[in-house]
């Protein structure tokens, strides 16, 4: 039997939890018998009534006004409990930051093996995984050796994917057994990012201006080019340094890295320091009066040339094409 | 009373120091002889300010002298008539005597016009009340000792011969021989001792302490390589183990001395880069606040109180923003008389807060992860390291080849950074042109971990120090020319503490020694060029001619104002590239220094200082090109 955690918000099931339960299938064949999952707090009964269709037998709700506020001591002691009544032969749970800390600390309390951030299950005994390791940079086989292996999924690796004709799950609610130093750690309050307009690491255009921009001023014309391409605003560390933009808005090593599709590098000379945060970019745009400049070498295109005439050109270019 | 009091405070700072932690600076007996003799006796770190050294060896020698006058005094004062056999007799002795006061007394005098009419901004921070009641002590010990002696020689009670004394005879004319010369003679002998005594209660208590430890902290001073580190044993017992200092038994026995050591004279504090652009670190107040924590806990700590917990030095000490200014230039170093460490104290405080709290400018994150994941501090592809070198046909060191001559270390800025890349072009062409046996390492060349040592990640650094040292090892070098000066320092200072022993050289000095050996012919076309002194060259490493000789093979040299071992950093060091400047920008700064010397180059030798001047030099809008010195040698072979 295999034992998913599940993350929800309130009665909506986590997407990343869907696709650990996905994975989570694959170990059936190696460790025979139906799905159990494990959904914690407010919302578990009503979230637990999907699971059916993503091959969950039987959903245990831990319930307790205490486990209104994310506490992980608290999280790992509902999942011991439940693995004291019902002896999975494994415990999955999605690899985010909350399914790692929580098999973290269930893993220190039971000394049991934790392979996080699973993209693969190869079965055999002992039982053999691939993961991801170094942010992404490399793929281990890992084999654990033991009878109840912890495992989380790496966020992404695999499509959730439902099976046909499945029953909703039985839920049985049932009070874990909190101690005080389980809620020693827990969330205190959250905090909304502030953000305005498209967020420099997400954005799928960058419009980036180094010292050859000129002035706080000069941003002016970016900004307006950026608003036309739904695209965030960047700039080089000389620009943070000179106050004309803030930190948040750096591109570079000491800065944010940033992957977009598009970026458009406008007076940056390409210090090494910011090559290192805008490398992932999948194309680069430079436009630069130094025919020179270090930023040519990474550029996949180039404009040499007066910042001040060719980004204004490109605005009304664009303008006009749109109002065609 | 006053000695009692005297060895009682002595006994607490003697337990303070024996409380630190160990730290070994037994060996190198002659050197620290040599130490002694030029830095106490000879006061040569004074004289780096020829005025206040002259005032403070005045005072200083003046003591030396006179120190017997205090036995001589004692024994007067008791006994009218009796004086020090042989040496209370003796007209040289006398004549020394007179002229040595008046010299104490010129110094005191000096000092009291620095402080009250000059009032330099080192002084800012430092115990100014302490430093005028010394003062007046030191002028009353002299003066009431002249007049006793006149006195005496009124009333025809010297022991010497009163021509020797040219002062204390001139002023015995102001006295008669009668009654009131008699008790002014008891007066000035009794006020020359209580004051000395008072000196003697009131020394260990101020900051004035320096007279009794800065002999005895310069002789424990480092005397190995200024740039190297001491090595954190990570493999040792556990309550032997030891990451960095994070409260105050966690200081080395030294590093307790230094805080005791420090006279609050500002040196340090004038020549740093951080404070001189409008940042919180000062290395005096570091020192000070350090210092101030000691007192606080290790009364406590010796007495062992029960259920006392130190407080962590930072905030407590020095807040968080004092431990990141610091670019580890040792300025400060260089300039302290009394050889106080204030780079190693920097560092350790970063070792703890970075391995023990992971507590660092968070900026300076990802270049850790990057040094660590990608063996570079940007995270280029270890493969893209000898891209470079390809279209100039340098020989890549494959596994199992035979060792060239010299292994060129690049370096990651040289390898990936696009300005610092010229000056690796260049270096390649020069050993080329001179038909040089090297090659390079190309993707088996890993970061030496200097930046992660010098942002307290020691853990970080060791692993990449074992890896180096072991390819080199096995690859067969023997000696290494390296173009980055924290490679250099790194490789040459530090890697010997991990197996690795290799002659290394800096590629100023290997093309140096080139051009003397009439291997390579540069020509001069008398360009007006001033070099830049790079801290880990020229102050941690003493290499200042070799540049120098190449500049000038090329053009005009021109210095600036603030060189060689008292060069002004260029703000990259201690990991500084990787960090966030607050306040004043230090590469401005350089710049505008360089900029005001009227020369069209400037030089440099560090691919930082490349990075960093260039930088300072666009953002001032100046007329000066910034540029390695292989690259001007390389160029005027061309022409």
């Amino acid at each position: 039997m295999v034992l998913a955690l599940v993350e929800h918000e309130s009665d909506r099931v986590d997407e990343l939890s869907l696709q650990a339960l996905t994975l989570a299938r694959d170990l059936v064949p190696i460790r025979p018998g139906p799905v159990a999952a494990l959904l914690v707090g407010e919302g578990g009964r009503e979230a637990a009534a999907q699971l059916g269709a993503y091959g969950v037998a039987s959903a245990h709700v831990a319930e307790d006004e205490r486990l209104a506020a994310y506490a992980p001591g608290a999280w790992a002691r509902c999942v011991g409990d439940v693995i004291d009544r019902i002896g999975p032969s494994a415990v999955v749970a999605a690899g985010t930051s909350r399914g790692n800390e929580v098999l973290g600390h269930v893993a220190a309390r039971r000394d049991l093996p934790f392979a996080a951030n699973c993209v693969a299950i190869e079965g055999g005994a002992p039982l053999t995984v691939t993961r991801v390791r170094w942010g992404g940079s490399l793929l281990e086989e890992a084999r654990v050796h033991c009878e109840l292996p912890l495992l989380s999924v790496a966020p992404h690796s695999v499509a959730a994917a439902a099976v046909n004709g499945a029953a909703a799950p039985a839920v049985e609610p049932f009070a874990p057994a909190l101690e005080p130093a389980d809620l020693l750690v827990q969330v205190a309050e959250h905090v909304d990012a502030v953000q305005a307009g498209v967020s420099l690491a997400e954005a799928k255009v960058v419009v980036s201006g180094g010292r050859g921009v000129g002035s706080a001023d000069g941003f002016g014309m970016l900004e307006e080019l950026a608003g036309l391409l739904d695209a965030a605003v960047g700039c080089s560390r000389v620009v943070t340094s000179a106050g004309w933009r803030p930190h948040t808005d750096q591109v570079g090593q000491t800065g944010t890295k940033v992957a977009p599709d598009l970026y458009i590098a406008c007076g940056i000379s390409g210090a090494t320091q910011h090559i290192a945060g805008c490398k992932g970019a999948k194309k680069i745009l430079a436009i630069n009066a130094d025919a020179e400049a270090p930023i040519l070498a990474s550029a996949d295109y180039a404009v040499i040339g007066d910042l001040a005439e060719i980004v204004p050109a490109i605005t009304a270019e664009l303008r006009r094409a749109r109002a065609r | 009373m006053c000695g009692g009091l005297f060895a009682r405070r002595a006994q607490l700072l003697v337990g303070l120091v024996r409380l630190g932690k160990p730290v070994d600076r037994s060996g190198d007996l002659p050197r620290r002889a040599r130490n002694e003799a030029e830095i106490v006796l000879g006061q040569r770190k004074l004289f780096q300010r020829l005025g206040p050294g002259l005032m403070h060896a005045a005072i200083f020698w003046g003591f030396l002298v006179l120190f017997p006058t205090i036995a001589i005094a004692m024994i007067g004062a008791v006994d009218r008539e009796a004086t020090l056999p042989w040496l209370g007799h003796q007209g040289w002795f006398a004549l020394l005597v007179d002229v040595f006061a008046v010299l104490v007394l010129a110094g005191v005098l000096a000092a009291v016009a620095i402080r009250k009419v000059q009032r330099p901004a080192r002084f800012e921070g430092s115990h100014l009340g302490e430093a005028d009641m010394i003062l007046a002590m030191i002028a009353g010990i002299v003066t009431t000792l002249a007049l006793w002696h006149a006195a005496r020689i009124a009333l025809s009670l010297n022991e010497w011969p009163a021509g020797w004394s040219p002062v204390s005879d001139a002023l015995s004319g102001l006295f008669g021989d009668g009654t009131a010369t008699e008790v002014l003679e008891r007066a000035f002998v009794w006020a020359h001792v209580l004051i000395i005594l008072g000196f003697l209660a009131y020394l260990p208590h101020s900051k004035h302490l320096h007279i009794a430890t800065a002999a005895v902290n310069v002789f424990y001073g480092r005397t190995g390589p200024a740039g190297r580190l001491e090595p954190l044993r990570f493999d040792g017992p556990e309550e032997e183990m030891r990451f960095g200092a994070g409260t105050v038994p966690d200081l080395t026995w030294k590093q307790t001395m230094d805080t005791f050591s420090c006279t609050e004279c500002g040196r340090c504090q004038d020549v740093c880069p951080a404070w001189n652009t409008g940042k919180e670190l000062s290395p005096k107040l570091l020192i000070m606040g350090l210092r101030d924590q000691v007192f606080a806990d290790g009364p406590k700590l010796l007495k062992d109180v029960a259920g006392f917990e130190p407080d962590p030095l930072v905030p407590n000490a020095v807040t968080d923003n004092v431990v990141w200014d610091c670019v580890t230039c040792g300025a400060c170093v260089q300039e302290c008389p009394v050889s106080i460490e204030h780079v190693d104290h920097i560092v350790d405080l970063r070792r703890h807060l970075v391995m023990v709290e992971s507590r660092f400018p968070t900026e300076a994150e990802p270049m850790l992860r990057d040094v660590e994941r990608a063996s570079n501090p940007w995270g280029r592809a270890q493969t893209e390291r000898a891209d470079w070198a390809e279209q100039l046909g340098v020989r890549v060191l494959e596994p199992g080849e035979p060792a060239p001559e010299v292994l060129y270390w690049v370096g990651c800025a040289a390898s990936f950074d696009e300005r610092a890349r010229t000056a690796a072009e260049s270096t390649a062409k020069l050993l080329q042109a001179a038909g040089v046996d090297f090659a390079i390492l190309g993707p088996r060349e890993s970061c030496t971990g200097d930046p992660a040592r010098r942002m307290g990640n020691e853990y970080l650094f060791q692993a990449h120090a074992e890896q180096n040292v072991s390819t080199l090892n096995e690859a067969g070098v023997t000696k290494i020319v390296a173009s980055c000066p924290h490679c250099f320092n790194t490789l040459g200072n530090e890697y010997p503490d991990f197996g690795g022993s290799y002659e290394v050289v800096h590629h100023t000095e290997l093309i140096a020694e080139l051009v003397r050996d009439g291997r390579l012919s540069p020509r001069n076309d008398a360009r007006s060029i001033t070099y830049h002194d790079s801290c880990y060259l020229a102050r941690h490493n003493d290499v200042r001619s070799d540049p120098r000789e190449l500049v000038a093979a090329v053009g005009e040299p021109v210095e600036m104002e603030r060189s060689g071992k008292r060069t002004f950093c260029c703000g990259a060091g201690g990991a500084h590239m990787w960090m966030e400047e607050r306040g004043g920008a230090i590469n401005d700064e350089r710049a505008r220094e360089a900029a005001a010397t009227g020369a069209e180059t400037l030089a440099v030798a560090c691919p930082f200082c490349t990075v960093m001047l260039d930088d300072g030099v666009r953002a001032r809008g100046d007329e000066l090109r910034v540029v390695d010195v292989s690259t001007l040698i390389a160029e005027s072979l061309e022409d």
